[in-house]
Parts: C-alpha cells; sequence; structure tokens
C-alpha cells in the first residue's frame, strides 16, 4: 500500500515537479526576529478566503434585480439552512478584512518594510486596499435595502464631483439616468466577476514580490541563522488566522446583520448611514460647505492617497530605524488618528430616528390592519391579495396611505372595500409603516381591545403618551382626576358631564363592554 | 531580391504578432466599453398634477409624491420623485426635495420650519435657501402652474 502510494507520488513529481514548487512555497528562509507581527498578512489572505467562500455561497440564492434582490437576501437569512450563518460571516468577514488590511498597512509602515527594494510592492499593497475598500462598496448595495439605496445615492454623486469626467463616471456607474435595475446588475458584475479576478491578479502579484525580496524582518537586523518559514512561521500564521476565525464565528453567530426595510427613494423617514469603515469619509463631508464640498469629498482623501502612494519616495534614509523617520511616522499616525477620530465622531452622531418602540396607536394599528375584517378581507393565504407579512412590506409610506386611504385604487371595481373611519386609517398607515421592521408586540386579550378601540377612536382627539391628536385633552394621566365610573358616562353621553362639551357620544359607536375596558385602563393611568 | 537574414525576419515576425495581440486586445475591450457604456436617455419633462389647491395644509408646506411609469433597462417600475408645493404670494412653488448637496430625500421639520437633510446635516429655509451645513445651493424649483379646470397644482419634471 505505502509503496502504490509512493509510485504514485514519485509518477505525480516526474510529470508535474510538484515537489520543487512545494519547497519554494514552504521553505522560504525567514530572517530572525521574524515573529508574530509579520503574521498580519496571512491573517488578511485567511479573511479573503473566508470571504470567497462565504461568497460562493451566498450566490447560489442571491438575484440582483430590485424586485428580488432584497427578498432573496431575506430568504437568505430566515429560509437557508445555515443561511444566517452564512451571511454573518460574509458580513462581518467584510470588516476584519478592512482592519486587518490597515494593520499590515500600519506595521509595513512603521517597520520601514516599503523602503528600496519594496516601494513596487508597497503599491500593490495600496491598490489592494483600494480594492478591498471597492468590494465593500459594491457589496452593500446589493441586499437592495434603505442602507444599499441612500450608500448608493451619496457615492455616486461623490463621483460626480470630479471635475470634467464626473457627470460621465457617474452614468457609468448608474448604468442609466437614475439609480435602478441597471445598477444593481452593473455592480453585482464589479463584485463578483470584475473585482475576484483584480483581488486574484494582485495578491499573486504581492506575493511574488514578496518572496522575490524575502521579509524585510526585524528593524534592526538581528544576528543569527535564517528559518524556514515552514513550520515555524506558518505555526504562528495559523494561530492567529484560527483566533480571528474564531472571533469571526462568535460574530456571525450572535450579531446577524441587519435587513433594513427594502430601498424606497421617496421615505423622509430615513437616516442614511454608511458601513463603519466609511464612516470617517461621512463625517469629512460635513465640514466643506458650499462650493467646498470637492474638498472634502475627493481632495483630502486624494492628497491622503497620493502621499501614501508616494512615500517609498518620501521617506528615504539609510536605517529603517524611527529615529530617523520621526517626520513621516508622526504624519501617519496623526493622519491615523485623524481618521479614528472622524469614525468615532460619524458612528456618534445619530440624528433622530425613530423609535423602535411600538406607540398604542401603532399597536392599535396592527390589530386592526392584521386581524380585524378590514385588510384581512382581501388579504390572506387564499385570497386574491397576499397576506401582510410583518417584516416584509415592500411598497412606500405614500403608497401605503393612499391605499388603506382607499383599497380600490389598485383595482378599482373589482371587490368590495372595507368601511373604515380616518382615525383607524391613520392608525392603519402608522401600523403598516412600523410593520417594516417586524411583527409587533404581543398583547393580551384585554390591551388588544383597548389599544384596538384607542386607535379607532380616541386618538383622533386626544393624546396619550406623545401620540394622538390635540383637540382634546391629553389622556396619558387620565387616571389622576377621573375614576373610571365618570370616564364610562364621559364616553357615554359627555354633554350629561359638562353642558358645554365638544365631545361627541359614543353610545351608538362603541359596544359596553368596549367602553368599559376603556374606561377602566384609562382610569388606570396615575 | 532583397535578402533578408533570419535575425531581421524574427524581429519583424515579433513586431508583427505583438500588434495583432495588442489589435485583438483593444478590440475586445473596445466591444465591452461600447456595452458597458450606458444609452444617452432623452428627459421628457412634462406637467403633472401634483396636489389639489385645496390639499394645500393651513402651516406646512404639502409633500407630493409624483409616481410615473419608468423603463429601467429590462425592468418597467415606477419612478417616484419628491417634490414640496408651498404658497407664495398669489401663487405657488414646487420645490424638488433632493438635497443639493449628495442627493438625499430632505424632509420638512414643521417644528422648526425648514427642510433637513438626515445625510450631512444640511438645512434649507422654507422657500429652499441654504440656512446651514454643507449643500453648496438651494433646492432646486421646479416649474409649477396651476390648471383652472382641474384646481390642481401641476408641476414640470
Amino acid at each position: 500500500m505505502n509503496r502504490l502510494v509512493r509510485g504514485m507520488l514519485a509518477w505525480l513529481e516526474d510529470r508535474t515537479g510538484y515537489r520543487g514548487l512545494r519547497r519554494h512555497l514552504l521553505d522560504e528562509p525567514l530572517p530572525p526576529g521574524t515573529g508574530w507581527w509579520f503574521t498580519l498578512g496571512s491573517v488578511l489572505l485567511f479573511g479573503l478566503g473566508v470571504q470567497v467562500v462565504t461568497g460562493i455561497a451566498l450566490a447560489l440564492f442571491y438575484a440582483p434585480t430590485p424586485d428580488h434582490a432584497w427578498d432573496s437576501v431575506r430568504y437568505i437569512s430566515s429560509g437557508v439552512r445555515g443561511g444566517a450563518f452564512v451571511r454573518g460571516l460574509h458580513h462581518w468577514g467584510a470588516s476584519v478584512v478592512v482592519v486587518a488590511a490597515v494593520v499590515h498597512m500600519i506595521r509595513v509602515v512603521f517597520f520601514g518594510s516599503y523602503r528600496k527594494p519594496r516601494e513596487l510592492n508597497w503599491i500593490v499593497g495600496l491598490m489592494l486596499l483600494l480594492v478591498i475598500l471597492a468590494f465593500g462598496l459594491t457589496g452593500y448595495l446589493l441586499p437592495w435595502d434603505q442602507r444599499a439605496y441612500w450608500a448608493t445615492v451619496v457615492t455616486i454623486n461623490i463621483a460626480r464631483l470630479s471635475p470634467g469626467v464626473g457627470e460621465a463616471m457617474a452614468t457609468l456607474m448608474r448604468g442609466g439616468a437614475d439609480i435602478g435595475a441597471l445598477t444593481l446588475t452593473r455592480w453585482y458584475a464589479a463584485h463578483v466577476l470584475v473585482l475576484p479576478p483584480a483581488l486574484a491578479l494582485l495578491t499573486i502579484v504581492h506575493l511574488y514580490l514578496m518572496r522575490r525580496h524575502g521579509i524585510s524582518g526585524p528593524v534592526r537586523p538581528r544576528l543569527g541563522a535564517s528559518r524556514p518559514f515552514f513550520p515555524y512561521q506558518a505555526a504562528r500564521d495559523l494561530t492567529m488566522a484560527a483566533a480571528v476565525g474564531v472571533l469571526l464565528a462568535v460574530l456571525a453567530w450572535k450579531g446577524a446583520p441587519a435587513l433594513e426595510p427594502p430601498a424606497d427613494p421617496t421615505s423622509s423617514d430615513y437616516v442614511p448611514r454608511p458601513e463603519w469603515y466609511f464612516l470617517g469619509l461621512f463625517q469629512l463631508l460635513k465640514y466643506f460647505p458650499g462650493r467646498w464640498e470637492i474638498v472634502g469629498a475627493l481632495i483630502v482623501p486624494g492628497v491622503v492617497g497620493l502621499w501614501l502612494f508616494l512615500l517609498p519616495w518620501i521617506d528615504r534614509g539609510r536605517t529603517r530605524e524611527w529615529r530617523g523617520r520621526r517626520v513621516v511616522l508622526s504624519l501617519f499616525t496623526a493622519g491615523l488618528a485623524a481618521v479614528v477620530a472622524l469614525t468615532i465622531l460619524g458612528a456618534s452622531d445619530k440624528p433622530a430616528s425613530q423609535s423602535s418602540t411600538w406607540t398604542i396607536r401603532e399597536q392599535g394599528g396592527a390589530v386592526l390592519a392584521l386581524s380585524s375584517d378590514r385588510c384581512v378581507s382581501c388579504h390572506g393565504p387564499d385570497k386574491v391579495a397576499s397576506a401582510i407579512e410583518p417584516g416584509r412590506i415592500g411598497k412606500s409610506a405614500n403608497w401605503l396611505a393612499a391605499h388603506v386611504e382607499d383599497p380600490e385604487v389598485i383595482a378599482p371595481g373589482i371587490r368590495e372595500a372595507p368601511k373604515t373611519n380616518d382615525t383607524e386609517n391613520k392608525s392603519m398607515v402608522a401600523a403598516l409603516a412600523k410593520l417594516r421592521t417586524g411583527p409587533p408586540p404581543a398583547l393580551d386579550a384585554g390591551l388588544r381591545r383597548v389599544y384596538t378601540v384607542l386607535a379607532q377612536h380616541c386618538l383622533e382627539c386626544h393624546k396619550i403618551d406623545g401620540t394622538g391628536g390635540t383637540d382634546g385633552p391629553d389622556l396619558t394621566h387620565a387616571g389622576e382626576k377621573l375614576d373610571a365610573g365618570t370616564i364610562e358616562l364621559r364616553i357615554i353621553d359627555p354633554k350629561q358631564v359638562k353642558a358645554d362639551a365638544e365631545m361627541p357620544s359614543f353610545r351608538d359607536k362603541l359596544s359596553l363592554e368596549d367602553i368599559r375596558a376603556v374606561a377602566g385602563w384609562l382610569a388606570g393611568r396615575k | 531580391m532583397v535578402v533578408r537574414s533570419e535575425e531581421s525576419r524574427r524581429s519583424a515576425l515579433s513586431k508583427l504578432v505583438s500588434a495583432g495581440l495588442g489589435l485583438i486586445t483593444a478590440g475586445l475591450a473596445g466591444l465591452v466599453g461600447l456595452v458597458a457604456a450606458p444609452k444617452a436617455s432623452a428627459t421628457t419633462r412634462r406637467w403633472r398634477a401634483a396636489a389639489s389647491i385645496f390639499d394645500l395644509p393651513p402651516k406646512d408646506p404639502f409633500t407630493a409624491v409624483l409616481a410615473d411609469k419608468h423603463a429601467d433597462g429590462w425592468y418597467e417600475t415606477r419612478k417616484e420623485q419628491v417634490v414640496f408645493i408651498d404658497r407664495e404670494g398669489d401663487g405657488y412653488r414646487a420645490m424638488s426635495a433632493t438635497c443639493a448637496h449628495l442627493g438625499c430625500r430632505v424632509r420638512w421639520e414643521s417644528s422648526r420650519q425648514q427642510f433637513l437633510c438626515p445625510c450631512h446635516g444640511g438645512v434649507y429655509d422654507r422657500e429652499g435657501r441654504v440656512v446651514s451645513g454643507p449643500p453648496p445651493r438651494g433646492l432646486e424649483r421646479v416649474a409649477v402652474r396651476v390648471n383652472p379646470q382641474t384646481s390642481d397644482i401641476e408641476v414640470e419634471l
């Protein structure tokens, strides 16, 4: 048996010469003192490998069209075995790759590894960083959710600022006059067909040049014998990759990436924020008003980029020690500190957005929309229209408002619209907007009844917990002054309690049980 | 007859092969470029009803969403555009809701009586002039007229 295997390997060696290649790849002599700092490139390579494998898995399910992209990503997260985990790995893997690339770059700068004769490899490395960022940018358009859409609007408008060629570049990126189906296919093609070969080619060149000139080694060369890459440095690489792999798995397991509501060009309640590694650039844009915007959008990043590309020629000297390179290292550190500071500022600058708690109106409206005879008379598993599913409502807010107000605008005359009043319409519209984010909180039967009545009738004029109208008194603390009996009487016949009351009687509109339930609940609000 | 040496024949052929490879590469690149370059799209503006004069709220500008059939490559969709309609003197004004900075959707903040952009903090006053933040110019004005027959406010988009 053993002889058979040996024979086959000998045959393979004769036909391919694989042993020479293996020796060449693994037995690279490393200078003494090559330690943990030199594992960062391998960590990056590991991260890129994870992205390739998980990316292929995601591509089996993803559909790059405006009417299917969002649904297919939702399906990956909820319907594919292990899909949420794989998507989590790909999502967090992108961050790991960016961090690993930047830390690797910091190591190279502080070790002066870009010095002659390694200038060209430094440039190839910077090009790899740009390709990685391009992956990030094209990747997060693909889910076609709100963040995807608006981040792309901003990106393309930044490209438009480029003097002379801006408009042409923007059109090329959009694939047409507007962001839409043609933009999505274009960015998808870039993400899965154009960038991967570019990444592979640059990585091969990067590794080839690394081998051609050898590892730069510690800043101050040490005496001693060189040791082969395998297994000494390979063991360190593997340890680091395993540690990062565990971290990545925990992130993917614990923090599934969010899928925001589907892209909606008309929504006004969405606060767009880019992925964290673009937050610094995003924050920079705020500091350059008016015609200076091109400074923040293109000139500052451009100058920083050019400085980095020219670094091997700016920083020339005899030694790689820090003492002789104070100016360059201070500038680089200051730049890093600025990027970190801008990122933190960008992350902490959160304008007020929609809260994630459900108001009474939204909860009552959700009961009306999901389980009363209004919407479900047409929307359901075997009805004329598909069921209303929390978390996957794709229509825009304005469309929903128009449809709730007049269901027949969609298909006039083919079915009878349910009778509703204005107050409950408003509540259902509010609920539908909230239902985009997921299902409403569970309510017991008593609260269901109370919230439904409030959403149908009371909130038109009264405010409770900050939502509702202002024509009548605020009822947030109604129980402080009134007991249940008095409130009940006021609902049944307001004029009997107060002769000049403007509130109409609800005797004919509500059942006695409803009135009792609401009065009892209000009396409990102290 | 000119006798050519093997050397010069080889160098001539080398140049020919290089030129041939270059031509093939350029041809393929040109073809991809031709396909990838987007078609120029004709922008057609027309008058469209945005709101009824009775729709305008007493205190705030009206936010109108105009939807139109829109061919996006192979994909038929509805293109939705947002305009703000407001009273101005005896007539009306209409403004695009697209921020002049980087194209986010601005919204009317009734309590501050200003338009706010959620992206980079641009602020406009009720007439669409820049109050603060990065926008280089005010909100774009849209041509507006009233149709006397229907009492509709129409905008040219």
